[in-house]
């Protein structure tokens, strides 16, 4: 699976038409959520309240301390399933520690703050912070 | 037998549309959602798309395209003047209704939306493509933005201060000013949270069905005028977060309800909430 560094490249690298083309391929990939985490009551915690559309993450790590990460996202917002796709194939089974090496200006690293405009990358924003701080506190939780 | 909308003309039926698919020219289908890809993952066949960032607003100033840019993006399009445009979208068609607002500032004459928007289209199982439609350029020429559909921040205040009627159409949590104060989640878009004092709280959902198509007249009085007592004998002025649901709610007073002078005021609260000493109220009351 491609890093985070390596969709930095590959943004990077793209036009803006480009950039939002491969965000539409990623959106087709994000893998349905597993029935397990389909219960509402698991639901609440898991919503990402920024997001104008309902989208939910669960983020886990592991006892070897690897980051584990699930979604779901509709499929009417495309947008940020994309989004949702790169950060999972980016991080998924990967050292929980990798995340202290994670830019916190993501989005304009891969040139999207431009090609979506300031007022929609809020909610893809709030979905990228939260990834970091929830692993950053079960990284302090393990440590304890 | 149910009474008409004021202006029953600017509103179609996913019936009209789908009778009206090869009709390209004299017909133009604009899709104009929230999400920038959801256009390309299928849409109606024949229909353009607008993105209200990347095609409608100025990438440099926070303001919209001037009427040039306009020009060139309706001649790229296939629209001539005298183009009857048809939009739709997703989320309750507020995008759709954002695009409608633009494109009567710039005076286009034959502006209408499809009632239900992408929802209705697609709940109906009606055909969508990916394939991107080409049509030949058509000399288009804009006109100055018309202005008085659209309010700037100095002549909120002034209405305001003159108590005339002021509509938030926001939820109520955003009306009344309460934030989520939750560890690594900083508000963003506003410094301040609340409502410009006088306004009234309508949310824009309870204007429209499950099925996203517009509720009826009589529905409509009764929450415009009769409860909130908007009579149309004074300007009204709307507004949301970022100018587009309150175009929604724009469109239901303005065509719907057929009141005769309506602003959107498209900074809305990214503007108010930042303002340097404009009065705020927080709380349920206006």
């Amino acid at each position: 699976m491609p890093s985070l560094q390596d969709f930095i490249r590959l943004f990077g690298s793209a036009d803006e038409r480009t950039r939002l083309e491969m965000l539409l391929e990623l959106s087709e990939r994000l893998p349905p959520l597993p029935p397990e985490l389909e219960q509402a009551s698991l639901r609440e915690q898991a919503r990402v309240p920024e997001c104008q559309s309902p989208v939910y993450l669960w983020i886990e790590l592991d006892a070897q301390g690897r980051i584990h990460l699930q979604a779901d996202v509709p499929r009417e917002a495309p947008t940020v399933r994309g989004f949702v796709a790169l950060l999972r194939e980016a991080f998924e089974g990967r050292e929980g520690a990798e995340i202290w090496s994670a830019p916190p200006d993501l989005l304009n690293r891969l040139g999207l703050t431009q090609a979506l405009g300031m007022q929609r990358i809020r909610g893809l924003e709030a979905i990228y912070r939260r990834l970091l701080a929830e692993i950053k506190r079960r990284l302090a939780a393990q440590e304890a | 037998m149910m009474r008409p909308y004021a202006h029953p003309e600017v509103l179609v039926s996913t019936e009209w549309v789908a009778e009206h698919l090869h009709d390209t020219e004299r017909v133009r289908l604009v899709e104009s959602n929230e999400d920038v890809l959801l256009y390309d993952t299928g849409h109606i066949p024949n229909a353009v798309h607008i993105d209200w960032t990347r095609d409608l607003q100025d990438p440099v100033v926070r303001d919209f395209i001037d009427k040039d840019r306009f020009a060139a993006l309706c001649s790229r399009l296939g629209i001539g003047n005298d183009t009857t445009v048809v939009f739709y979208g997703d989320k309750h068609n507020w995008w759709a209704c954002y695009a409608f607002w633009v494109f009567k500032l710039f005076g286009h004459e034959d502006c209408r939306i499809m009632d239900g928007g992408r929802q209705k289209w697609i709940a109906e199982g009606r055909p969508l493509t990916r394939e991107v439609p080409q049509f030949p350029p058509r000399p288009y020429v804009a006109r100055d933005p018309d202005l008085s559909i659209r309010a700037f921040r100095d002549q909120v205040l002034e209405h305001m201060r003159a108590g005339r009627p002021l509509v938030d159409v926001r939820t109520p949590q955003e009306y009344r000013g309460e934030l989520t104060h939750m560890p690594d989640y900083p508000q963003e878009g506003a410094l301040r949270a609340g409502h410009i004092p006088g306004a009234v709280n309508v949310p824009w959902s309870r204007a429209v069905r499950e099925d996203g198509t517009f509720r009826s007249r009589e529905e409509l009085e009764r929450i415009y005028v009769e409860e909130q007592g908007l009579s149309g004998q004074e300007e009204v002025i709307t507004y949301c977060r970022i100018g587009e649901r309150s175009s929604h709610t724009w469109f239901v007073l303005k065509y719907l309800l057929g009141l005769e002078r309506v602003r959107n005021y498209d900074g809305s609260w990214t503007e108010w909430g930042n303002l340097v000493g404009v009065p705020i109220e927080k709380g349920p009351n206006p």
